[in-house]
């Protein structure tokens, strides 16, 4: 009797941390997207914590109309869209010369570009912002999402090695039997086989690049060309009072990666962890 | 079938273009942030040869005292507690039992997917002071004390570093319950047989077959303490005075504030230098015997 009660004890405990994390993992979020719906009198004084009494869409029309973030959403959803297409063809391109191609330096050449896993932004960021000025690249949406593929390449070619090497090669000789020629082979034959890691990666290298804030730092200082995680900074300084609108600014930074996250949330788990079994 | 697949054009017209963004973007810095870390340089010009006049004075720096203070006191935040809860969650988690699993597994995995722009500045409006979460909540529990949580030189830091632990706590809890899954269920029915508790079961069994994912989210924790930048550059701007200053924020403020990029350099160097330690170190601590299943 004694013992039954101890376990129902420590069960109630156990059960109260899990739904205590999560909700200390949610309510900062729902407390925010409540704000961005409130006033600032609700926010600070009448209803700080609860479900907004009025819903105050203005909030959103302000964030979106008076300041610039329609421009940081677009630039951030160009950005995240063209690294995504440059680092998938690369890195399905080296993955396949370097998984299923005959050449002398191919190892070599694969620990090479493992090597930029290892390797933290911070330690380039200043040689590669001196880099982008010589360049005259400088304040371009090439300046950003060249380094992000550049970034996003090793980690992505090693994905898709250890995919392509659990395909088999009778694949390549049907299509040589068949007369295709080596890029028909790769693009119509092998491809398709690996379509499940390129729909992991696609949103591996999305989530990463739409939340960018390092790089985008050094190398964008023009208003015009700023990613929402660097142009969501102005409400640091001027329109701090304006909580409401700030709120619906973050809101609305978050909707996309949220929502995807919603929908596919197992294989967003998978995408960002894949990495453990790779760089392990 | 040989030559088809030593086609050289192909190869070139393959392996080409990722070598050359690679090299352009990421091997070549490397090398250069090393090579300039020996000049007097602004970022104009070639700057002056000076050795190891910048390591020399960056250890008489106490701001990289307190940088490399930092850097550590983060790494352990984050160690403890990502590894901590997300151990704990991801083993209740992983029972088919638990009710409402699917839920708490997506409410503790979310702050990922948030950018780290969104999440400290909305972490800044939880610490406020006067309108925050946290001293809201103090005082509708009664409680008289106010604090702002991110002026006080001791609290600073840990405050920052739980910002990004709260963040990325999930990603631990993901790859630790992803690692869970994949073991063989005969090991728990063993233990279920022999009696062994829930609890005892999980810290006798299945945390010393997970060992190569410990291995990993400690690598990850500890190397993201070292690299920590962005929290200190949106929450604290390395104050106050210099208390929150880590490694990374030392670099960008040289180059970038004071265009001592030499100096930038050295600290960035000595970055990658701790952390290949901090790798190491992990590496070997963890090298015992290889278990299979």
């Amino acid at each position: 009797m004694m013992k039954l009660k101890k376990i129902k004890v420590g069960s109630i405990i156990y059960q109260a941390f899990l739904w205590i994390y999560s909700l200390i993992s949610l309510y900062p979020l729902v407390w925010m997207v409540f704000y961005s719906l409130k006033n600032n009198d609700e926010i600070f004084v009448t209803n700080p914590f609860g479900f907004p009494t009025n819903f105050r869409i203005e909030n959103y029309i302000t964030a979106w109309s008076r300041y610039n973030v329609p421009r940081y959403f677009i630039n951030s959803l160009f950005v995240a869209f063209v690294t995504v297409l440059g680092t998938i063809i690369l890195s399905v391109m080296f993955a396949y010369a370097a998984a299923r191609m005959e050449w002398r330096f191919k190892d070599a050449a694969r620990i090479y570009i493992t090597l930029g896993m290892f390797i933290p932004v911070q330690v380039i960021m200043i040689p590669l912002a001196t880099l982008v000025r010589d360049l005259n690249l400088n304040n371009t949406y090439l300046s950003l999402i060249i380094p992000y593929i550049a970034f996003n390449l090793s980690f992505s070619s090693m994905v898709f090695y250890g995919f392509l090497r659990t395909v088999p090669f009778e694949l390549e000789e049907s299509g040589y039997i068949d007369g295709a020629n080596i890029y028909y082979t790769f693009f119509y034959i092998i491809l398709p086989t690996i379509k499940p890691a390129i729909a992991t990666m696609i949103i591996f290298v999305f989530l990463s690049s739409w939340n960018e804030f390092t790089m985008a730092l050094i190398l964008i200082s023009k208003e015009s060309l700023k990613t929402l995680p660097l142009g969501l900074l102005f409400f640091q300084g001027e329109f701090t009072t304006d909580w409401g609108a700030m709120g619906a600014a973050m809101t609305i930074a978050s909707f996309p990666t949220i929502l995807i996250y919603l929908l596919f949330s197992e294989q967003v788990e998978k995408a960002l962890t894949v990495g453990s079994s790779v760089k392990g | 079938m040989y030559k088809y697949l030593r086609n050289k054009v192909a190869i070139l017209i393959f392996t080409l273009p990722a070598l050359i963004v690679f090299s352009v973007i990421v091997f070549y810095p490397i090398i250069q942030t090393f090579y300039k870390s020996m000049f007097d340089w602004n970022g104009l010009g070639k700057g002056t040869f000076i050795f190891l006049d910048n390591y020399k004075r960056l250890l008489k720096d106490s701001i990289f005292h307190i940088s490399i203070r930092n850097g550590l006191i983060f790494a352990a935040v984050l160690a403890v507690l990502q590894i901590g809860i997300g151990t704990f969650l991801a083993f209740a988690v992983s029972d088919i039992a638990l009710k409402g699993r699917n839920f708490l597994r997506i409410t503790y995995f979310i702050p990922v997917v948030l950018s780290i722009t969104v999440v400290c500045q909305l972490w800044l409006s939880i610490y406020n002071e006067e309108f925050g979460l946290i001293n809201k909540l103090m005082e509708q529990l009664g409680f008289l004390y106010r604090q702002n949580w991110l002026s006080s030189e001791k609290s600073a830091i840990y405050a920052v570093a739980v910002v990004n632990a709260w963040q990325y706590m999930g990603y631990h809890f993901a790859l630790i319950l992803a690692a869970v899954k994949s073991l063989p269920e005969q090991y728990f029915e063993a233990a279920r047989i022999d009696g062994a508790g829930k609890i005892k079961a999980h810290i006798s069994i299945t945390i010393p077959l997970l060992y190569e994912t410990y291995k990993f989210c400690l690598i990850l924790a500890v190397t993201g303490g070292l690299n920590a930048f962005a929290n200190m550059y949106i929450m604290t701007n390395g104050g106050p005075g210099d208390v929150t200053y880590t490694l990374t924020f030392l670099m960008y403020r040289s180059a970038f504030r004071v265009n001592e990029f030499g100096y930038g350099c050295a600290a960035a160097a000595v970055l990658v230098i701790e952390c290949l330690l901090a790798t190491i170190i992990i590496n070997k601590s963890f090298r015992r015997k290889q278990i299979t299943y």
